[in-house]
């Protein structure tokens, strides 16, 4: 009996893995509860354009924006976890995460009943309520995922295809954020999208993605350089310059090839953090504290965003707020909640910061 | 995560009223804190008790309900699914409709128990909690996938506790734009894919490991979780709900916010709402009550007659309703029969329904006295957060069925199992045969397979299938049910070739063969194949199934494979004919719909290539594409010797449209269009069409024919009114003179004056309005029935020009009623001339709103001393309007939506509402859409299509009227309901309160519940007319089918009970005081046999089929008349002698159970008759 063996969206047709079965990938686990938390100390230079080492702010306003990679950091903690670590200690920093699935540099993810534009307005608003002093952007991954120019359907990207499409429409997003944050913000920090991984059959081979995506890197590189902004290559320091064709990625550190687990976003977290030039602190062999401060993060960020993208949106603010408008008014009601628990999580961060350095 | 495990008692739970009373009391204590709209609605809370519920139900004779599982063990359920344990997952909700500052997410996902097998859930388990909304729950690989709002959750049980430690985001970007629409109903396909539904306002953007996919509004995603690949199945619908397979793959789908019951649909289908769909298909049962859930009966449980039923939850009407289907062409054809259950309790709410692993029937309650979240307050204190039952239904006498064992089983006996009769068996032991993987079940998948018997095809569908479970393909196995005798294999071959292509190296040639299949259905799937595949000659092939008889999903299929792959034909097209015939090459450059081809086509047509049947496509196609010489082609054809009167009004349209929308005319003489003008006698059609074209064009030698025409208002009012539209776009001092002497003219009946002052207002609204008010004034019956007013709604300018005008005049209170009325019920609310209207006429304001403690009295009025059937005859009359625009059940009108279960559905309160203030809630979908022209006309409907040059709206009439984008200056949603207020201002309060309670039937278990017995419910009734009191002495009663006679006939409905009142039919004169009412109706025949006409009595009914008189038995009761019928359209007239006697015309459509051969027979709209 002939039986054709699955091939599909993979080149690699040796490499068979006949008896696998779905399992999920990495779990976050509580970590057994050893105390000691390592200094790693690792200074190495930011890749980019500024020399400087990044340096927060007292009173720091960070807002993330970008695709999924961004979106679900939120749901881990993990790299505001490190960030707020790596702030050090006395200086209030609140971050917060307007990341979305799917979204491109022309805002379609963030649409709604509009065209594109009507998602890059309504992150544009939402910077302009958020007055960042410090913004964190990392697009680019939609585009490189998808051949062809069908990434997007904004009109602004009309006449403007292949790598300049993505580049045109990156400078545009910029300028915009620029100017919605208005006078206090100070940077804008732009992450190339991190690599792809190589998973074992029968997910797909993701060597010509991933050779598409440090085009984008290139590509972003350039634009930090151009435009005088300090660049993280995520992409590299993630180890996607090592990747190619037959490859299987070890440690596996995402759950489908494109999108990282909790032990991914924490490797990634160290790496921003390091990419900045900031002290990299591991907590990962566990620290109450350190994930008290996590989960607070977590909580934190699930409030924010029923604060800023609440659900029944259709009800509450668009077309049919005339049924629902009058309970618009509980939104705000989120923001009480969110600032209690700021305070629980600069309290937590002085704690562990105090367990390094006693 | 939290776990809990509760054992339940084996009774239903009487503990449960002392914790009920306790609950209420809890929300009374609340709503003194809610507005006064809550308070009055906090008395309609029904009994929560289990008895209260049990009590309600109401099954068919030989079925039985008991409690599976109930409050406080589990709560609000949203879907369920069961495990290859025999464990009912489900998902609990208490969060929804909108999380609350400060509220956790808490939401969970249960387990459901049953291991003794006695019907009742014994042990339930907190598998996972700390969810946000979660609307899907389906265990499999090991673990179970859950919506959670934005994100699709993999969660796992790695230690085995019986809870959830592992959480992965899985997927990732989906909407919550609307928390009714989210990504939900997660249902595992007969091949291994998981299927999920998300609705209209959501907008989704994931991305996977090959690229970001996007579905913006409903459809139905189908994701490969081993690989990750995610695409989209179909789209459009507005709430897809229920998801079921059939045993041989096909997918069926019901719509919790449509009215078209079940959906048969297949990849690249497109339904209504879909946002930006320039064509959509339709459901199988138009003007059916919301669905959600879907499921098939199967296997030896159940009783016969309910095999291969399909149940679809009724949630609005508190009623699960059963269909059953029957293929026809590439789709299918549903009837409804006897509904699963029913209750008279207002919260029980079937939202999803399953067979079980002891072929019972499982349905989730969801238990709210309120639904969904658009129309009351998300925070309303009679939203229900606390319960939620599961209910079981079985079946007297039937020897149960053993759960079969298949946890741990050998493969083996797994195989054995998919010969089962139980759909549910068979899908189940593919799940665990997917769970022990490829290793484990070869070789002896590939023996059991090739010890099958050659007859033992569906077997052989199992195994195709299984082989997908693990993500493999048998070549052989497709080859052999491709070929197979049976074209349900055949279909499903072409399924599983439709995932699996990319293996199949000749998957062009097989898909091709099938295209010419003898059965349409595997002709639409060869298409289905076709546009998955990149070969260069996929259309060329797809085309071939123009070669035989197509119908509406094949054509649709094809229009969709013409487009998505243009780029593979279009080049050749350009210069010359790719594809087999003209027919071929028609069908695709109409369906791109752009300039390719149009010479070639109109050469076609007037060398003969085309026959006359393809001139509406061609002169459609023309007038959207064609330049100003094709047009002139186009001009000339329609002019030339011989042409009928259909092909000459084609090519009007045509040219008209072409005009209009996009500003283009033929080239040459213009001055011809007069001999369209020639021989307005018995063609009243073309020659309005025509006179409205010479005016578009500014021919002045058509004037002369058009004024004549014009002032024949009397006899051809749409004659009139269409060369009204001539004049007014002819202009000119003539015109003006015209439309203002005929409006002045008091020798002139009132119709022909209004005719001229709404010509005078279209040209010039501000001195139009002078003339207008003079006119209406004189209104003999205090109405606008030319619509004087609707003309100045319609423009930008007019509601301020007449405002003014009536500063300074005085109107009749009775034609001002009717102008606040309209002026009401524009979309653009124009509160000035509201305010001016009343100021003339001295009319106060209506009340819109009641106070608390008018509400609170008028519920108790309703609730006391309202009269449904008495309401039933308030909400008939015709002066009411209530009919023209909303259906019950289908029958009525189409603009509001269909009031089958509003009573089940709706508050009391919300009732006397929408009826004092309709704008204050309007039904999604129903907004109105107000598209303003750069010129100033507005226009106001629901947007019908749209594409990237122009806008259909449909208005209130149920007209369409298509606008060049380039001519909008904007569109807004009107907040604005298409009903007008005040509509029941006439009525009496005893009247109201009959008629609120009548509208609140509607639905509940009773009286005014729609039957599914096949009453015909869409009449035509016969207007009066000169000829019968001397024809009826001469040639008795067959002169009413006399064709030669130009009766009239308007639309007549029956009521909900599905008799036609005979007081509301006009009166025929007959001899002496005799009076006769004629009502009439169409039936299709689509397979010719033998089906009943059921009728109450036959004292003083005279039947005829067609023109032949039927004998009927004189004076008897009941009477079944037996007709045979040949397949086409057969109209049935019935005529009445009114007497008091005949309270009604009432007929059933039923089988002969004595027959050859049934009929199948269906009701066509009223436009097919």
């Amino acid at each position: 009996m002939k039986i054709h063996r699955i091939a599909r969206n993979s080149s690699i047709g040796e490499r068979r893995d006949a008896g696998f079965r779905f399992s999920p990938g990495d779990v976050a686990r509580k970590s057994l509860a050893t105390f000691a938390l390592w200094l790693l100390a690792l200074f190495s230079p930011p890749i980019g354009t500024a020399a400087e080492s990044f340096q927060f702010a007292d009173g720091e306003v960070v807002a993330f924006v970008g695709n999924t990679v961004i979106e679900r950091a939120q749901d881990y903690g993990h790299v505001e976890t490190a960030l707020a670590l790596a702030a050090g200690a006395g200086k209030s920093v609140v971050f917060r995460n307007l990341g979305w699935s799917g979204d491109s540099v022309y805002g379609d993810a963030r649409s709604y009943f509009g065209p594109p534009q009507e998602g890059f307005d309504r992150l544009q608003k939402a910077i302009t309520e958020l007055k960042p002093t410090v913004i964190i952007s990392c697009y680019g991954a939609v585009a490189a995922l998808t051949e062809g120019d069908g990434w997007t359907e904004a009109k602004a990207a009309a006449g403007h295809s292949g790598m300049d499409r993505f580049t045109f429409g990156y400078g545009r997003l910029l300028d915009g954020l620029t100017k919605s944050a208005g006078g206090t913000l100070r940077e804008i920090v732009l992450l190339s999208p991190p690599p792809l991984e190589n998973l074992p059959l029968p997910m797909p081979d993701q060597a010509k993605r991933n050779q598409r995506l440090s085009e984008y890197r290139d590509a972003i590189a350039e634009l930090a350089r151009k435009r005088g902004h300090r660049m993280v290559d995520l992409f590299a320091m993630m180890g996607g310059d090592g990747l190619s064709e037959g490859k299987l990625s070890s440690p596996r550190l995402t759950e489908n090839g494109v999108h990282y687990t909790p032990e991914g976003y924490r490797k990634m977290a160290q790496e921003i953090t390091r990419g900045l030039g900031l002290p990299v602190l591991d907590y990962s062999s566990g620290s109450a504290s350190a994930e008290n401060l996590r989960e607070a993060i977590v909580v934190k960020n699930r409030l924010f965003f029923h604060r800023w993208r609440p659900a029944n949106e259709t009800y509450l603010f668009l077309f049919r707020k005339r049924e629902q408008g009058q309970n618009a008014k509980e939104i705000p009601m989120f923001d009480p909640l969110i600032a209690a628990e700021e305070k629980k999580i600069s309290a937590l961060v002085s704690t562990v910061l105090k367990e390094i350095n006693p | 995560m939290n776990s809990s495990t509760a054992v339940l008692p084996k009774y239903f739970m009487n503990s449960m009223r002392p914790k009920s009373k306790v609950w209420l009391a809890v929300f009374l204590g609340l709503s003194l804190a809610g507005t006064g709209f809550a308070q009055n609605g906090l008395k309609d809370i029904p009994d929560t008790s289990i008895e209260a519920a049990i009590a309600g139900f109401k099954l068919p004779e030989g079925a039985k309900i008991n409690l599976f599982a109930g409050d406080p063990d589990i709560n609000k359920p949203v879907q369920m699914n069961w495990d290859a344990q025999g464990r009912l997952w489900m998902v609990s909700s208490p969060l929804y409709p909108h999380i609350k500052p400060g509220q956790q997410e808490a939401d969970r996902v249960l387990i459901l128990e049953d291991a003794d097998n006695d019907g009742v859930a014994e042990k339930v388990t907190t598998f996972a909690d700390g969810l946000y909304i979660p609307t899907a729950v389906i265990p499999g690989d090991g673990g179970a996938y859950v919506a959670n709002s934005t994100e699709v959750l993999f969660l796992k049980d790695t230690d085995g506790d019986g809870k959830a430690d592992s959480r992965e985001v899985i997927l990732s970007g989906f909407g919550t734009e609307d928390t009714h629409h989210l990504l939900h109903t997660f249902r595992h396909g007969p091949e291994g894919l998981l299927y999920m539904n998300q609705s209209i306002y959501i907008h989704s953007h994931v991305e996977t490991p090959y690229g970001v996919r996007r579905l913006l509004g409903g459809g139905m995603w189908h994701l490969r979780p081993e690989t990750r690949e995610m695409e989209v199945f179909y789209k459009g619908l507005v709430n897809p709900w229920g998801t079921v397979f059939d045993r041989w793959g096909q997918a069926f789908a019901t719509d919790g916010a449509g009215s078209e019951g079940i959906n048969f649909v297949f990849p690249r289908a497109v339904f209504k709402t879909s946002p930006g769909a320039s064509r959509t298909l339709a459901g199988l049962s138009p003007g059916q009550p919301k669905h959600c859930g879907l499921a098939i009966v199967s296997g030896r449980y159940a009783p016969d007659a309910w095999q291969g039923n399909f149940l679809a939850p009724d949630f609005r009407g508190h009623r699960v309703n059963r269909f059953t289907l029957e293929e026809s062409g590439s789709g299918y054809v549903a009837t409804q029969i006897e509904d699963l259950v029913s209750s008279t309790h207002r919260a029980f709410r079937p939202i999803d329904v399953q067979l079980g692993p002891d072929g019972a029937i499982y349905i989730a309650d969801w238990y709210n006295p309120i639904i969904q979240h658009g129309e009351v307050d998300f925070r309303d204190p009679r939203r229900d957060h606390q319960h939620g039952r599961i209910w079981r239904i079985s079946f007297d006498g039937r020897e149960a069925v053993q759960r079969p064992n298949i946890v741990g089983a050998a493969v083996g006996d797994l195989l054995a199992m998919l010969k089962a009769e139980e759909d549910w068996t068979r899908h189940f032991a593919k799940q665990e045969l997917r769970a022990r993987g490829e290793v484990a079940i070869e070789p002896a998948l590939s023996e059991w397979v090739n010890d099958l018997a050659a007859g033992d095809t569906h077997a052989k569908l199992e195994a195709l299938w299984l082989y997908q479970h693990v993500n493999l393909l048998n070549q052989e196995l497709l080859r052999e049910l491709l070929a197979s005798d049976n074209a349900h294999a055949r279909t499903a071959a072409l399924r599983t070739l439709y995932f699996r292509h990319h293996e199949v190296e000749d998957a062009f040639s097989l898909a091709s063969q099938a295209t010419t299949d003898d059965a349409p259905r595997v002709r639409l799937w060869a298409l289905s194949v076709l546009a998955q595949l990149d070969h260069p000659e996929t259309v060329k092939v797809a085309l071939g199934v123009l070669t035989k008889e197509t119908d509406e999903n094949l054509n649709f299929a094809l229009w969709s494979i013409c487009r998505e792959h243009e780029s593979r034909w279009l080049p050749a097209a350009e210069s010359g004919n790719p594809f087999a015939d003209m027919e071929q090459y028609l069908f695709a450059v109409r369906a791109l719909g752009r300039p390719v081809g149009v010479d070639q086509v109109l050469e076609a047509l007037s060398g003969g290539e085309l026959d006359s049947d393809a001139v509406p496509q061609v002169t459609d196609f023309v007038s959207r594409v064609g330049n100003v010489e094709q047009l002139a082609r186009l001009f000339a054809y329609g002019q030339a010797e011989g042409r009928t009167e259909a092909e000459k009004i084609a090519v009007i349209d045509a040219l008209t449209n072409a005009t209009k929308l996009r500003k283009l005319k033929p080239g040459g003489d213009l001055a011809t269009v007069s001999s369209f003008l020639v021989g307005a006698e018995g063609a009243t059609e073309r020659f309005g069409k025509a006179a409205a074209l010479s005016g578009l064009w500014k021919v002045e030698a058509a004037r002369g024919p058009i004024e004549k025409a014009f002032l024949k208002a009397d006899s051809d009012e749409a004659l009139a009114r269409a060369a009204m539209e001539g004049l007014r776009a002819l202009g000119g001092p003539k015109s003006v003179q015209l439309f203002e002497e005929t409006a002045r003219d008091k020798s002139l009946s009132y119709l022909q004056r209004s005719l001229g002052a709404i010509g005078r207002a279209k040209m010039n609204p501000g001195a139009g309005a002078t003339v207008a008010i003079e006119v209406l004034k004189e209104s003999p019956d205090g109405k606008d029935p030319a619509g004087i007013y609707d003309a100045f709604l319609a423009t930008r300018q007019g509601p301020a020009a007449l405002a003014k005008a009536l500063s300074s005049a005085k109107l009749p209170q009775e034609i001002a009623l009717s102008g606040v009325h309209k002026a009401s019920s524009a979309a653009t609310s124009p509160q000035g001339l509201i305010k001016a209207i009343q100021k003339a006429a001295d009319l106060k304001p209506m009340k819109s709103q009641l106070t608390a403690a008018e509400m609170e009295a008028m519920m108790r009025a309703v609730a006391e001393h309202g009269d449904p059937h008495r309401g039933e005859e308030v909400y008939r009359r015709a002066q009411l309007m209530c009919m023209t625009c909303h259906a019950i059940g289908g029958v009525g009108g189409v603009i509001g939506p269909d009031l089958v279960s509003i009573g089940s559905s709706a508050p009391v309160d919300y009732l006397v509402e929408s009826l004092i203030d309709p704008s204050k809630k309007i039904k999604e979908g129903y907004h109105t859409t107000l598209v303003t022209t750069k010129k100033g006309d507005a226009f106001a409907g629901a947007v019908a299509s749209e594409n990237g040059d122009e806008v259909v709206i449909r208005d209130a009439a149920g007209q369409e009227q298509r606008i060049a984008k380039t001519d909008i200056a904007n569109t807004t949603v009107s907040p604005v309901s298409l009903m007008p207020p005040g509509l029941t201002a006439s009525l009496r309060e005893d009247e109201f309160v009959d008629l609120v309670r009548f509208l609140s039937e509607l639905g509940k278990e009773g009286a005014f519940k729609t039957s599914p017995k096949r009453f015909v419910r869409n009449w035509q009734a016969m207007m009066p007319h000169d000829s019968t009191r001397d024809a009826i002495g001469h040639y008795g009663m067959e002169i009413f089918v006399d064709p030669k006679v130009d009766y009239q006939w308007t639309p007549a409905y029956a009521d909900v009970s599905g008799g036609l009142p005979t007081d509301e039919l006009p009166k025929m004169v007959g001899r002496g005081a005799n009076r006769y009412g004629v009502g009439r109706f169409v039936i299709a025949v689509e397979q010719a046999g033998s089906i009943g006409l059921k009728l109450p009595k036959t004292r003083g009914v005279t039947l005829f089929i067609d023109a032949k008189g039927i004998d009927l038995p004189e004076d008897a009761g009941e009477t079944v008349v037996p007709l045979t019928l040949a397949e086409g359209k057969t109209t049935v007239t019935l005529v009445g002698l009114l007497d008091p006697n005949l309270d009604e015309l009432r007929v059933e459509i039923v089988s002969m159970a004595d027959a050859e051969k049934a009929a199948r027979v269906s009701f066509p709209p009223l436009s097919e008759w």
